[in-house]
């Protein structure tokens, strides 16, 4: 697990460079374990809801746009073979090819944001957004308890593609100015996106194939 | 490796959309999660690179998922035995006029 973009002096604490990348990694990971019990909490209630509600809320599910989260999930899977294609690069010496690899990755982030608005806008228009524009006399008030949790669900993985996008178009730059910050890794960056990546794969059935039959 | 990887998740991600559409009952649901586990486990070993990872790094990684199986079980264990508690349906959003 050595990372030649760490620097070639690490810190004063570490033994040597490899135990240096061993600890982000681990720390990577741990962090990740937080991420998993946070997003865990909201398929929890997901769970909770769909026991409860049943029928209620399945019906509810299928007011999602299925078309536009295949596509997203699709957007997403490709996004995190293109950050697979950079740490692979990165482990090549190829720093053009990281660099762009890497732009990829970003530029798939932003196609997944710009579809994920559109879904959100579509929402919108129908009267599906809870406590702003909620038409009650056209759904239960299952389907707004849904679109809450919906809300909730997307929104919170949103807003952590969007920080992984950050920080992905700075390493990109960084990479190609010969000018990454020292302690930045593309590896660990990588682990960040990847589970960003496995959180939307969980969303993915539990939203948009829920009450596609019957 | 890469390649092979991402053409496999399309593959799930293709098969678990098409049996979304089957009418298959209650089953429906454990197949779309036992895909989902499919494509997450692809994306750990390989992308996240498990695969050739240390002992503790796995163990690291395992740490969450086991956390988040006590977190579900004992969810579970208490809203399954509450068939009398349920949240009384009504809309919280103001009337549109």
């Amino acid at each position: 697990m050595t990372d030649e973009t760490a620097s070639p002096a690490p810190g004063y604490q570490y033994a040597d460079a490899a135990q240096a990348s061993e600890v982000s990694t681990l720390g990577m990971w741990t962090f990740l374990a937080t991420e998993v019990l946070f997003f865990g909490a909201l398929v929890a209630g997901y769970f909770s809801y769909r026991i409860w509600y049943s029928d209620e809320w399945i019906a509810a599910a299928a007011h999602t746009k299925v078309i536009l989260g295949t596509a997203n999930t699709a957007v997403l899977l490709t996004s995190s073979g293109c950050m697979a294609m950079a740490v692979w690069s990165q482990d090549a010496k190829a720093k053009r090819a990281t660099s762009l690899w890497l732009a990829a990755t970003a530029i798939l982030g932003l196609l997944f944001i710009a579809i994920k608005s559109y879904e959100y806008f579509l929402e919108w228009k129908e009267h599906l957004v809870p406590a702003l524009d909620f038409d009650p006399s056209r759904y239960g008030g299952v389907t707004e308890l849904f679109f809450t949790w919906y809300f909730c669900a997307t929104g919170l993985h949103a807003l952590h593609l969007l920080i992984g996008i950050g920080f992905v178009v700075f390493a990109a730059i960084g990479i190609a100015r010969d000018r990454l910050p020292a302690g930045m890794s593309v590896r660990i960056l990588g682990l960040y996106w990847h589970f960003v990546d496995i959180v939307w794969i969980f969303l993915f059935p539990l939203i948009y194939l829920t009450g596609r039959n019957g | 490796m890469v390649l092979k990887v991402w053409i496999g998740l399309c593959l799930l991600l293709t098969l678990t959309t098409a049996v979304a559409f089957v009418p298959l009952g209650s089953a429906n649901l454990p197949i779309a999660i036992a895909i989902a586990i499919a494509k997450a486990l692809l994306v750990l070993w390989f992308f996240m690179e498990l695969k050739g990872s240390a002992g503790l790094v796995r163990a690291f990684a395992a740490a969450g998922f086991l956390w988040l199986l006590i977190l579900l079980a004992l969810t579970w264990a208490d809203y399954s035995q509450r068939s009398d508690v349920r949240v009384p349906v009504t809309t919280i959003s103001p009337r549109t006029p």
